[in-house]
């Protein structure tokens, strides 16, 4: 993989105000790379977003996109693809005008018949925008920001209001993309789409990254659980108990396998049932909850 | 910047409400005056006719439209998706507002040309093209300007009714009365001056050198209005 960094932001600072909603916030995407950037709401992840998308002025530090100003259109835009949290369609032009429209203003070559079967928008190619259901305006919104295959396609929120077949089309549209050398910048909700797909995440709280790193360095800082319950008064247990929750005792590990391992052992020797038996390895949704917990 | 305009030029054909105030409404006030062109000849001057549907033309066709339809782009998040590409602002603007602005220009030079026709041309053609252009560069200058002030479409029939009667009554008062009293006043309203230019550039007996001088007002409600715009004007709605 290319490392020349796709995006170069250093020591980003955006004020509102009194309000500072980005503080100092460093991070670089690579060419090639799927990098998600996720955060509690109001964290700063769509100011972070708009400022390297070149809608909005950094406060302070500086901000590079293929090694130019994002706000330097005619020399970044033609590479680069958006597609918008909100729709941005003008409500009487059709689907195909809105594509070809987009698609001219972007600078790039492409098909718009191609662009329209990708998202499945052939047969409402002659429909006004304002016809179109919520997840047909959202597929609209991809087919403009994927048009040309460029180089660098930002997705603000890309399935929210999709049925799972256009979720699956989009991303198989999107793993497509990748191995036609795109690199993608996501923002989503749907953690779990994150934890599927993305090289590295930026985890974003109060206008900085809480953590930063592979789904695979996030997880690893906090701990696995394991949990269950015990129906009778039992040998000392092998592990120590973290806590007790609901009912359960609940053990933290950074070694789930040794662990769980043992216990089970210590179990089987004992002849002890432990009920309710549950254990798993860190998620993204459990790193996302411990924000602002540590 | 084309492909821009040729969409807003559909939009424009396909928007019923846009289409009646921006094309049928003027003509229908226009062909009111040409009708009753002898009476208001009587009352003011034939050039008066003149000023005051160019102004009805370039108020409801130019400048009203050019507000709602800013507003309108930009709540629906239209002008931020064209910003996401390669055009730059002033072609983003330009491509919006040529279409109107060239309709405005036609819908002028057709009343006008039929005005001639039934009631006699003007004495100089050259001025009153060079004031209905005077016109229409402050209008959409004030329409720009008004956008930035405007939330929504519906804000814009609030938004708009200052200048857009304003200009129609200062027109007509200027044509009605003339200039000999208050003049300083008059021409420095805004459309005052144009007004008088599109009086003069009709009924003639003026020298050329000293209407051209009205010009200056004219172009100063440019300047202010475009410093207007580039203080008021947003991409993007109030969050």
């Amino acid at each position: 993989m290319d490392t020349t960094p796709v995006i170069d932001v250093e020591r980003l600072n955006l004020k509102y105000g009194d309000f500072h909603a980005v503080k100092d916030l460093s991070f670089q995407v690579r060419r090639g790379e799927f990098y998600a950037l996720l955060g509690t709401n109001g964290a700063g992840k769509t100011s972070t977003l708009e400022t390297v998308e070149g809608h909005r002025t950094a406060t302070s530090g500086t901000v590079r996109v293929f090694g130019q100003a994002p706000g330097d259109r005619r020399t970044v835009r033609p590479r680069m693809g958006v597609m918008l949290q909100e729709s941005g369609f003008s409500p009487d032009l059709t689907v195909r005008e809105s594509v070809r429209l987009i698609g001219t203003l972007t600078r790039r070559r492409d098909s718009d018949a191609r662009v329209l079967d990708l998202v499945d928008l052939t047969h409402k190619a002659g429909t006004r925008v304002s016809q179109l259901s919520g997840g047909e305006k959202r597929r609209l919104d991809f087919a403009t920001a994927v048009y040309g295959t460029p180089e660098l396609i930002f997705l603000d929120e890309p399935t929210t209001g999709l049925d799972i077949q256009s979720r699956d089309a989009l991303w198989d549209a999107v793993d497509k993309l990748r191995e036609e050398g795109s690199t993608i910048v996501l923002t989503t909700h749907y953690l779990e789409e994150a934890q599927q797909r993305a090289d590295r995440i930026g985890l974003m709280h109060k206008g900085t990254f809480h953590r930063e790193g592979t789904v695979s360095e996030l997880t690893r800082t906090l701990p696995a659980v394991i949990q269950f319950a015990l129906a009778a008064a039992v040998p000392a247990l092998p592990l120590p108990i973290t806590r007790e929750h609901e009912g359960k005792l609940v053990i933290e590990t950074f070694t789930l396998q040794k662990d769980l391992n043992l216990l089970l052992h210590w179990a089987q020797n004992y002849g002890v049932e432990l009920l309710d038996l549950q254990a798993g390895p860190t998620r993204l949704d459990d790193v996302f909850r411990s924000i602002g917990t540590d | 910047m084309l492909a821009i305009a040729l969409s807003e030029l559909i939009q424009i054909f396909r928007n019923r409400l846009v289409l009646v105030s921006s094309l049928i409404m003027p003509a229908a006030v226009s062909a009111f005056f040409i009708k009753q062109h002898e009476s208001f000849a009587e009352m003011a001057s034939l050039g008066y006719i003149a000023a005051v549907v160019v102004f009805t033309v370039g108020a409801f066709g130019l400048y009203t439209t050019v507000v709602t339809t800013l507003a309108s782009r930009r709540q629906n998040l239209f002008l931020k998706r064209l910003r996401s590409t390669a055009e730059s602002d002033a072609n983003i603007l330009s491509g919006l507002t040529l279409p109107v602005t060239l309709l405005t220009l036609v819908q002028a030079v057709v009343i006008l040309t039929v005005l001639g026709s039934v009631a006699g041309g003007p004495d100089n053609i050259a001025l009153l093209v060079v004031a209905v252009l005077a016109i229409v560069a402050m209008l959409l200058a004030l329409g720009l300007a008004t956008a930035g002030l405007t939330n929504s479409p519906e804000h814009a029939q609030v938004t708009t009714l200052p200048v857009s009667l304003g200009t129609i009554a200062v027109a007509s008062w200027v044509g009605i009365s003339g200039t000999e009293e208050m003049g300083t006043l008059k021409r420095l309203l805004p459309g005052g001056s144009a007004t008088e230019l599109v009086v003069e550039a009709w009924n003639g007996g003026q020298a050329v050198r000293d209407s051209l001088v009205l010009l200056a007002p004219t172009f100063a409600w440019v300047v202010v209005a475009v410093v207007l715009a580039l203080r008021l004007f947003r991409w993007e709605p109030r969050r």
